[in-house]
């Protein structure tokens, strides 16, 4: 097996984990942690393909590293809703806040 | 030295392994936390395996120390229950559900890259941070200035989504 197979699958890894955990987790916190773990998936997938096959080593690091960006301001703004959820609700937990079932 | 990097890679692997099953599993949030802060230590690690050093360096910087704190602080302004929000069992009608809709790309994905090895070359290529900061101020210009833009709108857009007015309650 090639090392970027290996590393390919260890992002998998992550990619299944962070899947599994937004939907087992029942609050929005957890839900946020677990697309982290998604997208630390994808950047090393993105960096392990730049690296290790002939494509441009720059283009690759520079996609991971728009990647950070995006999740830093992706969890600003998570964070602020959040707040502004448990405020209103008085939780976080997704069953407490469905409500266009009702 | 092959050596070393296979047993580098294996240990990695745990850690990151270890970090995302904490990080998932955990029924308190903190210690889901610090699963995700493990296994954020061993994706560096895997970047440092990867010749990109630049890359372990703003993984430690942005997810360690940025995003964690702030999701710290998620964690901290949900005035958590007693239990806790993720205590209590999850149905498991949810259960499977979830690990059918997990699996199902598991081994698509899976078999796609098991099944169909790219070309790879066995040395990662290195990178100087200098070709890094021309291609940022350079080709990239547009995207670079785009995510200063997008991290600003997405800052003030949470002072404001959260501000409180003074005397309100």
């Amino acid at each position: 097996m090639s090392a970027l197979t290996l590393y390919q699958l260890v992002a998998l890894i992550l990619l299944c984990a962070g899947l599994f955990g937004l939907t087992q987790r029942r609050s929005l916190v957890g839900m946020l942690i677990s697309v982290e773990l998604m997208l630390n998936g994808a950047g090393l997938s993105m960096v392990a393909a730049a690296q290790l096959t002939e494509f441009s080593a720059v283009l690759g690091q520079l996609g991971t590293l728009f990647i950070m960006g995006l999740a830093a301001a992706e969890a600003t703004l998570v964070l602020a809703i959040i707040v502004v959820v448990a405020r209103r609700f008085k939780s976080a937990r997704t069953s407490d806040i469905t409500t266009l079932k009702e | 030295m092959e050596i070393m990097a296979k047993v580098a890679f294996c240990v990695y692997t745990l850690i990151i392994l270890g970090g995302a099953i904490v990080a998932v599993t955990s029924s308190s949030l903190v210690r889901a936390l610090v699963g995700l802060i493990t296994t954020l230590v061993g994706v560096a690690g895997m970047y440092l395996l990867l010749a990109s050093p630049f890359m372990a360096f703003m993984q430690l910087l942005i997810y360690v120390g940025a995003v964690s704190v702030l999701i710290f602080f998620a964690v901290m302004l949900t005035r958590a229950e007693l239990g806790g929000d993720e205590a209590g069992k999850v149905p498991m009608k949810t259960y499977v559900y979830g690990l059918a809709a997990t699996m199902t790309p598991a081994a698509i994905l899976g078999w796609l890259v098991m099944t169909r090895p790219v070309q790879s070359i066995a040395i990662p290529t290195e990178v100087a941070i200098k070709d890094l900061g021309h291609g940022l101020l350079e080709s990239y210009f547009l995207p670079f200035e785009l995510i200063s833009v997008i991290l600003m709108v997405a800052m003030s857009g949470a002072v404001l989504l959260t501000w409180e007015k003074r005397g309100k309650k």
